[in-house]
């Protein structure tokens, strides 16, 4: 049985390549915006297609992070620190969706062959990155949310917030530098190849630790201090625990939020152009050297 | 350093720049112990509207080319342009007006269905939301992929697939087509399939150009308008069809199909008036795997009767035996002094 | 007809194969594992990585304990969670690992099709492939229980080790652990390549209700009765006794279920073996049941041979 072919119409029917070439500033952003969505949107429907993530990406963390909270109440600590580790347990939703679904990823569309169609594609690879990321914002935004509020609830945390505006301009930035610094491991991890696997799991728990998340990272002293200069999390998981717990006694010798949302707002500034910088640099490395295109390399 | 000047709109489609112009380009591919040189010095020229083929064994090159045409890769040496983009410096503007197939691509993301996956792409090269899920009902509709519209792609079988490819592929509404080894894998019906939309799409608008690149020679003598035929990073030859078959000395060509032979083909090419006697290397001949298919040039019709003789000696059977005219593989045979099957490695 | 049943039976015997063949499979597999294990780095490197996560997370709680205590934390107290922390790394290495090996040689290496169809068993060779990170995690506690120790001066006294007790739980350990991996592993066959932690997201939950760093007396008395059931409480309690008899126990305690129900203020060492074992056993045979309805489910589904990135 032969089918009768119907040939598709030209959808934007140009005169020559040329024009079809010719792109106006308005076209290249919306093409860029539309890649966004485009890679967004297998992110959203694997979530929603497949839903165990919700007893292993909210409710089992959920459990972890009570974890820490069972810690402080069987050393009896003062009761904002309870709030610190629920605090930590939502933030840390962030972190691992951009060490395991942001910086491996490029790795892993290399080995499943899109990177091929993302670099042949009229779009920037930056904008593939961010779709990865509103993509996995999607999950994680749950997540956090409910260990924030379940673990409000469940433990009695009480914030005492007086600076609101603050508090959500931190905790914008603050992912707005997670997912900067996403885009720049994911360059990164693509050119490390294998060991990147092993780097993004290797740098799970030691940013946990440097980043203080259950307890004031300025207990770490220079430590503590280099963290807030250097990782997002911990610069912005401190600035959050100064404006929801205003006036506790626990956080000694890290700059005041003000301050912590400036870093922010630089290293979201140094972590895009970073970002931006690493991926002409991969692509070139790509074109001149033929191995990032090729699977398993 | 200034961004090179885009060629000017042409009036017509024979004012069109040269879909693909390729002058002395080299690849050297960095490899232990010894850098690996895919492509040596290539020349090529293809009109816009052409249906133009690259033919060569696995290694030859082909997809070396391909990639540095559809900007995945820079020559290591000359220059080359897609409709008069230069691909070092002009990826931008060829990545919209161009797209890639290859044979066994396994892009996109298992979970999604087909519509879904394919209007995930139609994203990527700027289509608008609804025009897009329209855009991709009718590639549907196009490749026959109907019943599979709400199948998840990682259930597909391999024509499926391909033929998802080839939606992909024609998402954009490219000028020019890149089709690496499009059949590859595919049953006679589903390879059918891809060649007629394949041909239809690029009838359908003036200077659409493909180019093809196959180690199946019967389907580059089909669909080709021309062809290149490519070994170890070289273009050995270049012309339509039938201008490389008459390349081909005059002679007697025969295909012998036989039930085994243990002995090769070496005592039979050393036979007096045996030009060339070679185990043919397209699929279709031996299709059971249970024959070798051999193609045989000889200088006169009556040298076949001490082939007859000789393979009797070796108790190889005749199952068939055609008299044929000159094929795409005896060209190649003719160049490079082997078949295809003997190809020495992997595709690069 | 007895004939026949007999002759039929045979096959499905053979192909799962003697005890030798699946010695053989596994130790194969091991050598595969620890191949793609420890080609990806340089050994340093590799060490870094065996040793960053453990070490880091021990940290983070003695930090946590330091700064309730103003610096004053009891060496005990530092003990006990030092080596509930540094028994921790092994459970998730082992867990992970098992886990893990579905996910690497389905998505990645795309070789799960190839290793369902070997005559070996499929569980033998996970088994195997997980068994590299295993060691790796093994090897990754031991290091953070010595370097912990140095580092906040908890004295461990080589002479009142109880090595037998020690060697014992180890065993009963390394094979609930084992159970887990493999439960997890059944998950991981059922679910999509994003699933890469969720075997960290379990064992962060196990980590709640086994009292690795706290008395599990502080837990609810419903989250009490959970954590007894697990095999991995016995086991730390097990270890956490044989490493440092002086330490308090993670189970017993006034006000806690065990107390009120046997008693006693805490289990003795008898009590932790035997129950060690039954709930290990237990622990063992859900794991197994899970993973073969786990597998016949995927080979029903056509799931072994999926990629399935988002």
């Amino acid at each position: 049985m032969t089918a009768t072919l119907r040939i598709p119409e030209p959808f934007h029917p140009t005169s020559s390549p040329m024009e079809a070439a010719r792109w106006t500033r308005r076209r290249k952003l919306a093409t860029d915006l539309r890649a966004v969505t485009g890679r967004a949107y297998p992110r959203v429907i694997g979530l929603i297609r497949e839903p165990s993530w919700l007893l292993f990406e909210i409710l089992l963390p959920f459990l972890t992070t009570s974890a820490f909270v069972f810690v402080y109440r069987a050393l009896q600590a003062p009761p904002e620190y309870v709030g610190f580790a629920v605090l930590g347990g939502a933030m840390t939703a962030f972190w691992l969706n951009v060490i395991w679904m942001m910086a491996a990823q490029l790795y892993w569309e290399k080995d499943q062959g899109n990177l091929d169609i993302y670099f042949t594609a009229p779009v920037s690879l930056m904008s593939v990155l961010f779709g990865m990321a509103i993509g996995g914002l999607f999950s994680s935004c749950l997540r956090a949310a409910v260990v924030l509020g379940v673990g409000t609830v469940l433990y009695d945390v009480v914030f005492t917030v007086e600076q609101w505006g603050l508090l959500i301009g931190v905790f914008l930035l603050t992912l707005g530098a997670l997912y900067g610094l996403g885009m720049v491991l994911a360059s990164l991890f693509l050119l490390f190849g294998r060991e990147a696997w092993h780097l993004t799991q290797a740098m799970q728990e030691p940013v946990y630790f440097v980043s203080g998340l259950n307890f004031p990272v300025g207990r770490l002293g220079m430590l503590g201090f280099l963290a807030i200069a250097l990782i997002p999390l911990a610069v912005g998981l401190d600035a959050i625990r100064q404006l929801a717990f205003a006036g506790s006694a626990a956080h000694v010798g890290t700059p005041s939020p003000e301050v912590e949302a400036l870093i922010l707002v630089a290293m979201v500034v140094v972590s895009l152009a970073l970002a931006r910088a690493m991926i002409h640099r991969l692509e070139w490395l790509a074109r001149s050297e033929g191995r990032l295109t090729v699977r398993g390399g | 350093m200034s961004a090179p000047a885009a060629p000017a709109t042409p009036s017509s489609i024979d004012d069109l720049p040269p879909a693909i112009e390729v002058r002395g380009v080299r690849r050297v591919y960095k490899a232990k112990p010894n850098p690996v040189t895919a492509l040596d010095g290539v020349d090529l020229d293809v009109a816009p509207g052409e249906l133009f083929g690259l033919l060569g064994p696995n290694g030859a090159g082909k997809t070396t080319l391909i990639k540095i045409l559809t900007t995945l890769l820079l020559p290591t040496d000359g220059t080359a342009r897609v409709f008069g983009f230069d691909v070092a410096r002009q990826t931008t503007e060829i990545r919209r007006i161009m797209n890639i197939v290859s044979g066994g691509e396994q892009s996109g993301y298992g979970l999604l269905q087909v519509r879904e996956q394919l209007w995930m792409f139609s994203q990527f090269y700027g289509i608008p939301v609804r025009e897009g899920w329209r855009r991709v009902d009718e590639l549907i509709d196009a490749v026959g992929l109907q019943e599979q519209r709400h199948q998840k792609i990682s259930s597909l079988s391999t024509g499926q697939r391909q033929k998802l490819n080839l939606a992909r592929g024609l998402m954009n509404d490219p000028w020019i087509l890149f089709l690496d080894e499009p059949t590859l894998g595919l049953d006679v019906s589903a390879a059918r399939v891809v060649r007629d939309l394949v041909r239809g799409w690029q009838a359908a608008v003036p200077g659409r150009t493909i180019l093809l690149t196959s180690h199946y020679m019967a389907e580059v003598d089909e669909l080709c308008d021309r062809l290149a035929i490519v070994d170890h990073g070289r273009i050995l030859a270049l012309g339509t069809p039938t201008e490389l078959k008459q390349r081909v000395s005059a002679g007697s060509i025969f295909r012998l199909v036989l039930d085994a032979l243990e002995g090769g083909v070496e005592p039979i090419a050393a036979l007096p008036g045996v030009e060339r006697a070679v185990l043919a290397a397209d699929d279709a001949t031996a299709p059971d795997g249970q024959t070798v298919a051999v193609n045989l040039q000889l200088t006169d019709d009556a040298v076949l009767g001490s082939v007859i003789t000789a393979l009797a000696a070796q108790d190889a059977h005749i199952v068939a035996l055609q008299k044929s005219e000159p094929t795409l593989e005896d060209v190649f045979v003719e160049l490079v002094g082997r078949g295809f099957g003997d190809a020495p490695e992997g595709d690069r | 007809m007895t004939q026949l049943a007999g002759s039929q039976a045979r096959p499905q015997r053979d192909a799962r194969g003697t005890w030798q063949e699946r010695l053989l499979t596994w130790r194969t597999a091991v050598r595969l594992g620890w191949a793609v294990e420890s080609n990806w780095a340089d050994p340093v490197l590799f060490l870094i990585y065996s040793i960053a996560k453990p070490i880091a997370s021990v940290l983070m709680l003695v930090v946590m304990l330091q700064v309730i205590s103003n610096g004053a934390a009891s060496t005990a107290d530092l003990g006990f969670v030092i080596v509930g922390s540094a028994l921790w790394a092994f459970v998730m290495g082992g867990i992970a690992g098992l886990a893990w090996s579905i996910l690497d040689d389905r998505e990645r290496y795309r070789m799960l099709r190839y290793l369902a169809i070997l005559p070996g068993s499929l569980s033998v060779i996970l088994l195997g492939r997980g068994t590299a990170r295993l060691l790796i995690a093994g090897m990754g506690s031991v290091i953070t229980l010595v370097v912990a120790c140095l580092i906040t001066g908890v004295p461990i006294d080589i002479g009142r080790i109880d090595w037998i007790m020690l060697l014992v739980c180890m065993a009963i350990g390394l094979v609930a652990v084992i159970a887990l991996g493999t439960l997890m592993a059944a998950v991981c066959m059922q679910t999509r390549q994003d699933s890469w932690s969720y075997p960290e997201a379990v064992a962060g939950a196990l980590f709640l209700l086994v009292g690795a760093v706290f008395p599990i007396v502080v837990l609810p008395q419903v989250v009490q009765w959970v954590g007894l059931l697990m095999p991995l409480t016995w086991w730390i309690e097990g270890i956490r006794r044989a490493v440092l008899p002086d330490a308090a126990s993670g189970i017993g305690g006034v006000g806690s279920v065990w107390t009120d129900v046997t008693g006693t203020l805490a289990p003795d060492q008898g009590v932790i073996l035997v129950v060690s074992m039954a709930t290990t056993a237990m622990a063992t045979l859900v794991a197994f049941g899970g993973y073969r309805w786990s597998e016949r489910r995927a080979r029903e589904r056509g799931l072994l041979d999926r990629t399935t990135g988002s």
